[in-house]
């Protein structure tokens, strides 16, 4: 994945998200924050400014790559598409993910 | 190839700047305004839906520092805020920032002065058209108008004609003569040249025109060239130069050209005459005895030195008296590059003192270390919260950086006023020959150097400090007791290695120091032959306009001699044609005994002294047997002469030779009428050579020295001499007007200022090494406060605990010593050509310095000791 430091569960997670979104469909910043708050019907509130450095990040990978486009509204926005190697990146630590998770579940059941 | 893209999309953010912050800018503004739509759309008011949008989108300023950092560290802007916030953290600490800028400024000072001295006399090349093309020949003669063509060496006619090796061939010759007409009488160095120098080093003249063939014929018009300098003081800087002329030695001479500024070669002459070639005996006005004159010639291009050493031995070997005996000159000591020749073997000396310096630089950084670190440390609760913060370890170590660099800057500011100052005082130091061609400057490329040293150093002692605090493990940071004691083992264990490093450099440059002053010492105790205290001197030159025959120079000794003996104050005066230990080497001439001339091996030269009867007198040396020499008696052919001891023992050991006859091979005859001490000819530190003292008044030269001992101080006594030549004589220029011992310590001046160097380095390191000493034993005193005021509560003895302390300090101590012996007798063979009647590893200086270095590590381990000592058990318990 990208370069990891301190809390990396917790960064680590984020940009999971992200490629995820993005996999859907190309959109800008905000809108990022927006489905993932649709899609996991208010359960996972991203903090909105602390995204961009996310996708500063992913993109300096080049797990995403970014062009400007007009809007809904025809406002100038940037937007994220995934790349390929962001489309391999999301299926390795999707299974990573679902592996440690599995995991955790085990070790809760056991006592 | 997505990877391509994302470092492209890296790069452009580095490169440009101004551009991702745009971006930055613009991506946030459209993502509040899509906040505030929907707020706007579920109901809200504007001003309610604007403050909801930048609740929920959190901190901006620290989102825009987040992308930042993500971005690089290599913005400008950042270094720019690094760099002020380290400018602020210095002056919360003026203390700890002084003694660390006063600390790098020494160190950077030092190499910077020195660095300056090497590159004017070795690197900064000379300042002529093509220098690396010159060169200078050896074995070369000019030839005396008149005279029969020797057949042993060639001609510089002979070596011009060598066309495809050599575009130019020219000779000079530093010399002095009297210039009158322009204020006061004065002394001035002249360059007698051939008058295609110029053109051969490619220095044209700045007005004017150059010297030319035209010049050099014997009887034409008496020309001249001036400096800038002379033109620009004398001359008014006038434009208009035609007509103006200056008086040399009784001749006008015509001004015809200016040398451009700057331009003082050789030797700071500040006015050319031609050369005639060949010489014509009015060339010597400029000179004493004999002629300096060094050749110097172009290379014509695509010539190696090489190969023009290889022609012009080829030319020496067609010269050779002896067909059978092979020349004995190399092409490399024939030909040789300029530069290399005239700096001669000053250079080793220089990079022997820019070691030094360095060792200066190593300590001095070494200790500013010490102190960062110890200030890292007492900030580490700073540095554990901006970590816990959220500040990258990258960031943090930066920031730390940036303060040591910050430092490291202003004390190199400090530096170069340092160097600036003493770039004058090493004037010495550059060799003689270069003098007037590459004079001290700190130009650009030596502050290039001092801002290269600057950086460097400060990287350096502020990588250590950086890297140990950013180790310092946050949690432990956190809690636990008061800001100056505490930091881990590893910190200790390193500031003890720094202080032992720096106890052994300084080591090094004591023994250093203690070597040259050891040599100095003997130097200056050396028996010279002369009692100097109280001796005032100066010399002149009897210009042959103003005195055309050898009656005038006479009368003129005796009128200065009588007017100076009707003078109270004076004890005894006289003249003598060459002063001795003024640093130049004697000129000798064949002399034995009557009877001995068939014998030429066993002839000895002995130095030609001329004086009038009252030299032995006025310089204290010894009359061990009979009496001065005075004028020939008339009617005889025999004048007198005194010789030195070692000329008596050499013709006559075991006897007394006065009465007996020396002899000359042009058959002059003298009998010995004294015999007198040894002198040293031209140095302290040369050999005695057998001395013969003539009457000066038999032959009374054009250049003498006056010596006098008087009842005044010797200072005084100068403006006496002075005066008195004034009187007798208004127009007479006279020069190097200065007391005997100046005169000796003249002549040892280079080594003078070497030994006073090194000695300076050697004891600021020994303080910069105290200060670690005591640093290193104060913190350890302190990390152990409660300890030993519960011992001490509990009735420990406190010279005891003063003793355990200063024990530490010796430990360090000695354990420094050791490499720094072992350190100084591995170098201290490069000090060979410095020391003076001592060996490189004299016992007495291998000793004394580590013993001083011991004395003051154990007084700077003593202050922290005796506060230990008086510490309150019950206050040291409360701090813990």
């Amino acid at each position: 994945m990208v370069r990891e430091s301190r809390s990396e569960v917790l960064r680590g997670t984020i940009d999971l998200l992200v490629l995820k979104t993005l996999a859907l469909e190309p959109t800008h910043g905000w809108g990022i924050g927006q489905r993932i708050e649709q899609i996991s019907a208010g359960e996972l509130l991203v903090q909105q400014g602390s995204l961009y450095p996310a996708l500063q990040r992913l993109e300096h990978a080049g797990l995403i790559a970014s062009e400007w486009g007009p809007s809904e509204s025809n406002r100038r926005a940037r937007y994220y598409s995934l790349t390929r190697a962001g489309r391999r990146a999301l299926e390795q630590e999707t299974e990573s993910w679902r592996r440690f998770a599995a995991a955790v579940e085990v070790v809760l059941e056991t006592s | 190839m997505s990877r391509m893209k994302g470092v492209r999309a890296r790069l452009s953010a580095i490169l440009r700047p101004r551009a991702a912050e745009a971006r930055m800018e613009e991506e946030f503004h459209f993502h509040l305004e899509m906040e505030i739509d929907k707020n706007l759309r579920a109901g809200m008011t504007p001003a309610a839906a604007r403050r909801r949008a930048l609740i929920a989108f959190g901190g901006l300023d620290g989102h825009r520092e987040a992308m930042r950092d993500g971005r690089g560290a290599l913005l400008a802007g950042d270094l720019g805020r690094d760099l002020r916030v380290a400018l602020r953290g210095l002056a919360r600490n003026p203390g700890f920032a002084a003694v660390a800028v006063l600390t790098i400024g020494v160190g950077v000072g030092a190499t910077t002065a020195v660095f300056s001295a090497v590159d004017a006399a070795l690197l900064r090349p000379l300042p002529f058209a093509e220098p690396d093309r010159l060169v200078e020949l050896d074995k070369v003669n000019i030839p005396w108008q008149g005279e029969e063509r020797p057949t042993d060496r060639p001609h510089i006619t002979d070596v011009r004609a060598l066309t495809d090796t050599f575009t130019h061939v020219a000779a000079y010759a530093p010399g002095g003569m009297n210039l009158s007409g322009l204020g006061t009488p004065r002394r001035i160095r002249v360059g007698v040249v051939t008058p295609n120098l110029f053109a051969t080093l490619g220095v044209p003249p700045l007005l004017g025109r150059d010297l030319t063939a035209d010049d050099e014929v014997p009887g034409a018009p008496r020309v001249a060239l001036v400096s800038f300098g002379l033109w620009r003081g004398a001359m008014g800087a006038d434009l208009d130069i035609a007509g103006r002329t200056i008086m040399l030695h009784g001749h006008t001479h015509e001004v015809v050209g200016v040398m451009p500024r700057g331009f003082a070669f050789p030797d700071e002459a500040e006015v050319w005459v031609p050369m005639s070639v060949p010489w014509t005996p009015d060339l010597f006005d400029a000179f004493r005895g004999s002629i300096p004159k060094r050749l110097v010639a172009r290379l014509a291009s695509g010539v190696t030195v090489e190969q023009a050493g290889a022609r012009l031995r080829a030319l020496l070997a067609a010269y050779d008296e002896r067909p059978d005996r092979p020349v004995e000159a190399t092409p490399a000591e024939l030909v040789r590059p300029l530069h290399a020749s005239l700096v001669g073997d000053g250079g080793s000396a220089l990079l022997v003192l820019l070691g030094a310096t360095a060792l200066v630089l190593l300590v001095a950084c070494t200790n500013v270390a010490n102190l960062l670190l110890s200030r890292a440390v007492a900030r580490r609760h700073e540095i554990a919260l901006r970590a816990m913060l959220g500040a990258s370890s990258f960031r943090l170590i930066r920031q730390l950086l940036a303060e040591s660099i910050l430092l490291a800057l202003i004390g190199g500011a400090a530096g170069v006023a340092i160097a600036v100052m003493g770039a004058q005082l090493l004037d010495t130091l550059v060799p003689s020959a270069l003098s007037g061609a590459a004079p001290i400057r700190v130009d650009t490329r030596v502050l290039g150097f001092a801002l290269a040293v600057a950086v460097t150093a400060g990287l350096a002692f502020g990588l250590w400090p950086a890297l140990a605090a950013r180790r310092t493990r946050a949690v432990g940071a956190l809690e636990g007791g008061g800001g100056g004691s505490g930091g881990d083992n590893a910190t200790s264990r390193l500031r003890r290695i720094f202080v032992v490093a720096e106890v052994a450099l300084a080591l090094m440059l004591l023994i250093g120091a203690s070597l040259m002053l050891r040599s100095l010492h003997r130097l200056l105790s050396t028996e010279s032959g002369v009692q100097p205290q109280g001796i005032a001197t100066l010399e002149l030159t009897l210009a042959e306009a103003d005195y055309p025959t050898a009656a005038d120079r006479r009368q003129f000794y005796e009128a200065l001699q009588d007017r100076l003996r009707r003078n109270p104050v004076v004890e005894a005066v006289a003249a003598i044609n060459e002063l001795p230990l003024r640093g130049v080497a004697p000129r000798a001439l064949w002399v034995y005994p009557e009877g001995l001339m068939p014998e030429r091996e066993r002839w000895r030269a002995a130095q030609e002294l001329r004086v009038t009867p009252d030299y032995f007198r006025a310089m204290g040396i010894c009359i061990l047997e009979g009496r001065p020499p005075g004028p020939r008696p008339a009617g005889t052919e025999v004048g007198e002469v005194a010789i030195n001891e070692m000329l008596a023992d050499v013709y006559w050991p075991g006897q007394s030779p006065i009465g007996a006859r020396l002899q000359m091979p042009n058959d002059m005859v003298w009998e010995v009428v004294g015999v007198v001490s040894n002198v040293r000819p031209g140095s302290l530190d040369e050999a005695v050579i057998p001395q013969a003292y003539y009457s000066l008044l038999d032959a009374p030269y054009d250049n003498a020295a006056l010596v006098a001992r008087g009842r005044i101080p010797a200072a005084e006594l100068t403006g006496v001499l002075q005066q008195a030549v004034h009187a007798v004589a208004p127009g007479q220029a006279v020069y190097n007007v200065r007391t005997m011992e100046e005169v000796i310590a003249g002549a040892i001046a280079p080594r003078r200022t070497r030994t006073a160097l090194i000695t300076t380095f050697g004891l600021v390191a020994l303080c910069l090494a105290a200060v670690g000493v005591y640093g290193v034993i104060a913190f350890g005193v302190a990390r152990r406060t409660r300890e030993i005021g519960i011992r001490l509560a509990l009735g420990a003895n406190p010279g005891r605990v003063i003793g355990g302390v200063v024990a530490e300090g010796l430990v360090l101590a000695l354990a420094g010593t050791v490499p720094g012996l072992a350190g100084a007798w591995l170098l201290s063979r490069f000090l060979d050509s410095f020391v003076y009647g001592i060996t490189t590893t004299d016992p007495i200086a291998f000793t004394a310095a580590p013993v001083a270095l011991l004395a003051i590590a154990t007084l700077a381990a003593l202050v922290p000791a005796w506060r230990a000592s008086r510490v309150n058990a019950v206050e040291a318990m409360r701090v813990g």
